[in-house]
């Protein structure tokens, strides 16, 4: 009755009398109706060329990539039949460690040639990062996809209206300063104080040197000294009047459009908003402001195939198309809200069209990031941090009172 | 004497037996049957079946992704220490306080304000706008306010702002959440409430009313007297729905607070939801159904017990 069909191992290889591989794979993928279209328009080739292959390809729009990891796992609970499914970084170490996914080492041996390619061509922290937080094992669960990281989008029109140079690099003082000659001179807000775990609460703790949990994700820091200097800066950005309260419906590129905004968080995926309130070329990517240290989370989606799959070689090639040159410059083309997994996508010419001022900085802020924290119960946990930031920032606790007490309950959901 | 009495019995057998045909009792009750199956059906797929397995998933703990494992009463120990579910309780109840006080009061204001002979065109429109909302779902309308209540960019603050009143932050402070959903339901849902009232109140005899005031009774006096009394049974019929209505509560908040600000607006359901499908605690979310259900099925049952004393059944 309760569907225990995550522990089925299904192992039925579906070949064709010619040898190539056939059946239906189902993949699911974060995207909400834009999305759907855009992934199918990428897998027009992946059709023509793998006929024998019918590809369901089923995009589920999310509100975060927690609560997409747990309507997969609700459907696969619901005894839907999964071949493929995009996971992120939130998601990755619990489908690993639950045993649902199966090994990629053999395959990755079938194809070495195509994965050293694809190797070769992404950034070698993902795999660093994978290795370390979702091989419980050792084995390989996951091929890396695309990535963010956390840049500050700028308003080059309102710094010059202000009298500023647009930064290379600041601290955060030089930020508030700035904001203060901005408030002062045009009458916009400095940024957005809001409570998102990777958009929010994470760029400010890496930027000074710190993160909510430790680097093994077994321990919770979240009331360090530096996480409440963290969460007491943002604090002071709404008191000083240069962030709007948290607790509205803010759309940051609208208002950057019209003025009201000089600077908001973001990686990739803002770049679509500015295109559509057509506001692309007076703005650019700056690093975050520093305080002790210099950083930025980085999150990613992997592509792992799942034990319950009935068509594994299939999936696999669909894994293989995914990894492809020629996958990859048709999502750099087709747009997405990720830096695309291949370094010649990244910087290419095509990604970088239509695009912010200096976009190549997301991939440089690869060097200094550090992972966003996806233990167990993470969908839980990130509950936790944004309900403590968000307390911080709109004054209805101390940064500190706030930290200690969600540091206990992170503690005890670690455990 | 007894003989008969056991005639006059056989007799009524009889006749009855000779009004029916042979075999139209079988027929007509097999004709029964056939019209409700397919309401049966689907109250058990989708009722029965469900509250039946929920039932079963409560002496279970399960994470989704692993195989359950049978915990016997366990879930129903933790219910009992669970200050959480006792906190979401208590939230909902002063919501669903909160609902069924405004609705019936605002309703009846309404539907009395728009039954007394407003002009026709006028009527057409209060009764179009207030039923509006209504007809919006809950997604756009907890956007809707995100803008209008944005405690920076918001409309409503602004108008505030005007006559020197700062507004307070509506969604993050906790005194001011749990009301301001309180508000925002009674916007979306006051239109429904103010129909039954509305078809309620036409339903109260004229003559009645007509009587009452030939008889010198005041506008005050027939209301309280009359209309109110006539009008109970159509306050009751809201009351009940409206509470039970307003202990599903959900769509609003999971968009607008997501139970914050430190769980000042977190209500059962939503708590039945983190429970279940964010920390993936699947048998102790079923308890927690349960005991939601037994909350609303006992509350159900005081209305209807107090309802004799208030209800004036003609």
């Amino acid at each position: 009755m309760f569907g225990s069909v995550l522990a089925g191992c299904g192992g039925e290889e579906d070949a064709s009398p010619g040898g190539a591989t056939s059946g239906t794979v189902t993949f699911v993928y974060y995207g909400d109706a834009n999305a759907q279209k855009a992934y199918d328009k990428l897998f027009t080739t992946f059709r023509k060329k793998y006929p024998n292959i019918t590809l369901k390809a089923q995009g589920i729009a999310a509100d975060s990539w927690a609560g997409f990891a747990n309507t997969v796992a609700t459907r696969l609970a619901g005894g839907q039949s999964l071949d493929v499914v995009q996971i992120a970084t939130e998601g990755q170490r619990i489908f690993a460690s639950k045993r649902l996914l199966e090994p990629l080492d053999p395959y990755i041996q079938k194809d070495r040639a195509a994965v050293d390619a694809y190797y070769a061509d992404t950034p070698p922290n993902l795999r660093k990062w994978l290795k370390e937080y979702a091989s419980p094992d050792g084995k390989t669960y996951f091929m890396p996809g695309g990535y963010n990281t956390m840049a500050m989008y700028l308003n080059t029109d309102l710094f010059a209206r202000a009298g500023l140079e647009v930064p290379q690099a600041w601290t955060w003082e030089e930020f508030r300063t700035a904001g203060k000659a901005i408030k002062a001179k045009t009458g916009a807000f400095l940024g957005v104080a809001a409570s998102g775990y990777f958009t929010d609460v994470m760029p400010w703790l890496t930027n000074n040197d710190t993160s909510a949990l430790s680097a093994d994700w077994k321990t919770a820091q979240y009331d360090s000294p530096a996480a409440v200097e963290a969460l007491t800066f943002a604090r002071s950005l709404v008191v000083d009047g240069l962030a709007p309260k948290p607790g509205g419906n803010l759309e940051a590129a609208t208002l950057m459009a019209k003025g009201k905004l000089a600077t908001f968080g973001g990686g990739r995926w803002p770049t679509n908003d500015l295109r559509r309130v057509r506001f692309v070329d007076k703005v650019r990517l700056v690093r975050w402001p520093k305080n002790a240290g210099v950083g930025s989370p980085v999150g990613w989606d992997a592509w792992p195939i799942l034990k319950q799959s009935k068509n594994k070689d299939a999936a696999w090639t669909l894994i293989k198309y995914l990894i492809s040159e020629e996958f990859g410059d048709a999502i750099t083309t087709g747009g997405g809200g990720a830096v695309p997994a291949r370094i010649s996508d990244a910087t290419g010419a095509d990604f970088l069209k239509d695009a912010p001022q200096n976009t190549e900085l997301l991939v440089e802020l690869l060097k200094d990031a550090t992972p966003i924290p996806g233990p167990d119960r993470g969908a839980e946990c990130q509950k936790v941090i944004e309900e403590a930031w968000l307390q911080g920032i709109s004054g209805t606790k101390q940064p500190q009172a706030a930290l200690t007490e969600a540091n206990a309950k992170l503690q005890d959901l670690l455990r | 004497m007894t003989l008969a009495t056991g005639a006059v019995v056989s007799d009524r057998r009889d006749s009855g037996r000779a009004r029916r045909p042979a075999g139209t009792g079988r027929a007509e009750t097999l004709a029964g049957w056939l019209f409700l199956s397919p309401s049966l059906l689907l109250f058990t797929l989708f009722i029965l079946g469900p509250f039946v397995a929920g039932l079963a998933m409560s002496l279970f703990s399960y994470d989704l992704l692993t195989p359950p494992r049978f915990a016997g009463l366990d879930n129903f120990g933790r219910l009992i220490h669970d200050g959480l579910l006792l906190h979401s309780l208590r939230n909902t109840f002063v919501f669903a306080l909160a609902s069924v006080v405004t609705h019936l009061a605002g309703g009846l204001l309404l539907a009395i304000a728009v039954n007394r002979g407003i002009n026709k065109v006028l009527s057409y429109f209060v009764r179009t706008a207030v039923f509006f909302p209504f007809l919006i779902s809950w997604a756009a309308v907890a956007l809707l306010w995100k803008y209008v209540l944005d405690p920076t960019f918001g409309i409503f603050g602004y108008y505030l702002r005007l006559v020197s009143i700062d507004p307070p932050d509506w969604f993050t402070d906790p005194a001011w959440a749990l009301p301001s959903i309180i508000g925002i339901d009674f916007w979306h849902t006051i239109g429904y409430t103010f129909l039954i009232m509305l078809a309620g109140l036409q339903t109260v005899p004229s003559q009645m009313v007509e009587a009452a005031r030939r008889d010198g009774a005041n506008r005050f006096q027939t209301f309280f007297h009359i209309t109110l009394p006539l009008m109970s049974p159509t306050m009751f019929f809201a009351s009940v729905i409206t509470f039970i209505g307003a202990f599903q509560i959900f769509d609003p908040i999971q968009i607008i607070t997501r139970g914050g600000p430190d769980d000042a607006t977190i209500s059962a359901v939503m708590y039945l939801y983190q429970t279940t499908f964010q920390a993936f605690q699947v048998g102790y979310g079923s308890t927690i159904a349960l005991a939601v259900f037994v909350v609303i099925m006992l509350v159900t049952l005081l209305q209807f017990w107090g309802s004799r004393k208030w209800v004036h059944n003609a």
